[in-house]
């Protein structure tokens, strides 16, 4: 029983790693009022950069630098279409994300050699700490990019929180952009920033994917859990700090896909697949009207007067 | 009936203008076309190549154009759904999940239907099951926006992945609906619908052309009936631009979001039953692949006119048709022709603020006869699912 329990925490929480991640900046974006549907697009392009560039040179680490900055690219480009052309948000990002899944799988025929060995990232375990019973393991037997992440994703939660005055401006333009504006605010550029944030965090949750746990690409390989991310901010109510919470029960749903069967319990397939959507069904349907979302969330920002 | 010409068309005379609704289109069109070709390009094919393959594998072969229209009239009635839901002020995303449901549907009753039932009952039969199960599939994330006031979005979008799941395990299961399992190398697909439900054949020579187009047309048709010249046409549009006012004149706007969604769904199913009765007459996992999104982008494309979403369906047919067809003669992946729908949708958005920065005019001016010049319509178009035309 103890085994199952730890085996199903590992899975989870590296299943949930990037859910995490991308979630969190997410939940920052929202704050600022910038819905991004693409964060499945950025993490696939994440996934295909690292792995081309990790193959090319042989250093995972470059492979993970390669696939922030895919992301960070993505990012541009949903930012110029949201945040200075105040295109739709959602139209754009579900585009985007389009564009991003038939990309990578166009790219990957021409540039991608299948038989080459991708380099992964190994992991490493903290000295006593990994030898926790149940959690140890699932915590601090991580790829050394797991850890990195948790640290990042635990400053973005600090400093972005109501406590600094970087949170406060987040939260004031994505409540009131005219206001903010008048109190001196760079709306837009605000905005911009955290889009690319977003596009950083899903092109590095994407690598983590890519590198430290499938070990190679695969066409579609991210299946929804952007989408996943994008739900896990509504479900964890626009804060910041539950969404870490949130981000461990998805991955959980996901896990469940390869614990189940190992454990002999045998349910068909298709509803395991099913489970994590099911869950961020019920989780959005239970949630969301017990939430308040961000005032302007995809409302664009016009300076009255400027055009 | 002959729809009116749209807005645009009607105040066409005068200087040509780039940043006019028309123009417009026909820019991203070009751009769209211009980013494919460039795209075969690094994938090693010249532009003649190229277009040559797009050409003989769609419009210069009538087999090929005979699919090509067969896939365009299952994406024009996804299309025709979401315009409905659209003008609702809702986007339906979900148009994958709706169609496999009623590609299942379709199937559920197409395999099972006794040999000798007679076309006439055997087809709408099968074609009702596949709307109901679309409709119901749809009146979940109905009932959640409407009950609780969730984002259609975020549900349609969600429930895809879960009707993908279901598609999976229906083919997946003897119990279900795969073919008997008589060898290892037998697939996880149904078997054949039986004659009786398969969608005849409009005898065109050597063209797999179906009735399929017809029931396109018919729903494109009832659709722009529904939309411009009933009540509840009326009213969904209302609902669409505000529903709180809506709400205060007596309009039950619960109900028609409701409507409106569920409706979509109800056609997303049909074009799932279209194409399971289309050859190879089977359903297998794969077959939702792609006409979601195809549909969605071809909704959002003809802002509500339905003579605008028969000329981009079929363009968006061919493009699928000429995407395949790049891939056997010129060696280019087949996504090229996702890609290139991306494009034209983010390049139709991105370029919508141009059609909005221009002055707005008086835009409670609805009742009262429209001024002559553009300027309503086009500051109109540019801001949603909004559609004046009926309104007055």
């Amino acid at each position: 029983m103890i085994h199952t329990l730890t085996e199903l925490l590992v899975m989870s929480v590296a299943l949930g790693i990037p859910i995490l991640v991308a979630a969190t900046a997410e939940a920052v974006s929202e704050r600022a009022g910038v819905l991004n549907m693409s964060v499945e697009g950025m993490m696939i392009t994440g996934c295909l950069a690292s792995v081309l560039v990790a193959v090319q040179t042989g250093s995972p680490w470059a492979g993970v630098l390669a696939g922030a900055l895919a992301g960070v690219l993505v990012g541009a480009l949903q930012g110029l279409l949201s945040v200075v052309w105040r295109a739709d948000q959602i139209v754009t990002g579900l585009a985007i994300t389009m564009l991003a899944l038939a990309g990578t799988v166009f790219a990957a025929r021409l540039l991608l050699d299948r038989d080459a060995a991708t380099p992964g990232l190994g992991r490493t375990a903290v000295p006593l700490l990994s030898e926790i019973p149940v959690v140890g393991r699932a915590l601090f037997d991580l790829p050394l990019l797991g850890y990195v992440l948790f640290a990042g994703v635990a400053a973005v939660t600090v400093l972005t929180s109501r406590r600094t005055a970087w949170g406060l401006a987040v939260d004031a333009v994505g409540e009131d952009a005219v206001k903010a504006d008048w109190a001196g605010l760079p709306v837009l550029r605000i905005r911009y920033l955290v889009v690319l944030l977003v596009g950083g965090a899903g092109g590095l949750s994407g690598a983590y994917l890519a590198l430290a746990q499938v070990r190679t690409f695969t066409d579609h390989m991210t299946a929804g859990i952007g989408y996943l991310a994008v739900v896990a901010v509504i479900a964890a109510r626009w804060r910041t700090g539950r969404v870490a919470l949130v981000a461990l029960v998805f991955g959980a749903a996901q896990a469940l896909q390869f614990t189940l069967p190992a454990m002999g319990v045998s349910v068909p397939v298709a509803f395991l697949v099913a489970l994590p959507y099911v869950l961020a069904l019920v989780a959005v349907a239970g949630l969301v009207s017990r939430s308040r979302r961000p005032s302007a969330l995809t409302v664009p920002f016009v300076r009255a007067g400027g055009g | 009936m002959i729809p009116r010409l749209p807005a645009s068309l009607r105040s066409l005379p005068g200087p040509p203008d780039p940043r006019h609704p028309l123009s417009l289109g026909l820019l991203c069109g070009a751009g769209a076309l211009l980013f494919t070709v460039l795209m075969a390009l690094t994938a090693g094919s010249s532009p003649g190549t190229t277009l040559n393959a797009l050409w003989s594998s769609t419009a210069g072969n009538t087999f090929a154009l005979g699919a090509a229209v067969n896939t365009a009239a299952a994406i024009l009635l996804i299309a025709c759904g979401f315009v409905i839901a659209y003008r609702a002020g809702l986007v339906n995303v979900g148009g994958e999940g709706q169609f496999a449901l009623g590609a299942i549907g379709a199937t559920a009753v197409g395999v099972h239907l006794p040999e000798g039932t007679p076309v006439l009952i055997a087809l709408p039969l099968t074609l009702a099951a596949a709307a109901l199960l679309g409709a119901v599939w749809a009146a979940i994330a109905a009932g959640l926006l409407v009950r609780r006031g969730v984002n259609e979005i975020i549900t349609t979008l969600l429930l895809n992945f879960v009707g993908l799941a279901l598609l999976m395990l229906v083919v997946h299961y003897e119990q279900l609906l795969r073919q008997p399992v008589t060898s290892a190398e037998t697939l996880p697909r149904s078997e054949p619908l039986v004659e009786a439900a398969r969608m005849p054949l409009l005898g065109v020579s050597g063209s797999p052309l179906t009735v399929a187009v017809v029931v396109a047309l018919l729903g494109a048709a009832g659709t722009a009936f529904l939309l411009k010249r009933t009540a509840t046409g009326l009213r969904l549009s209302a609902v669409g631009h505000n529903p709180h006012a809506s709400r205060r004149l007596g309009v039950r706007v619960g109900g028609l979001r409701f409507g409106g969604l569920t409706a979509a769904g109800a056609f997303a199913g049909v074009a799932g039953g279209t194409v399971v009765g289309s050859a190879p007459y089977v359903l297998s996992d794969d077959i939702a692949a792609g006409y979601g999104f195809t549909g969605l982008v071809a909704g959002l494309l003809a802002r509500g006119s339905l003579l605008a979403a028969v000329a981009i369906t079929s363009a968006l047919g061919l493009l699928v048709a000429g995407g395949i067809g790049m891939q056997m003669a010129a060696g280019v992946p087949a996504t090229i022709s996702q890609m290139a729908e991306a494009v034209l949708v983010l390049l139709v958005a991105g370029t919508a603020v141009l059609v909005r920065a221009r002055p707005r005019a008086p835009r409670r001016a609805a009742p009262v006869p429209p001024p002559p010049g553009p300027v309503p319509e086009t500051a109109v178009q540019g801001s949603g699912p909004a559609e004046k035309e009926a309104l007055r």
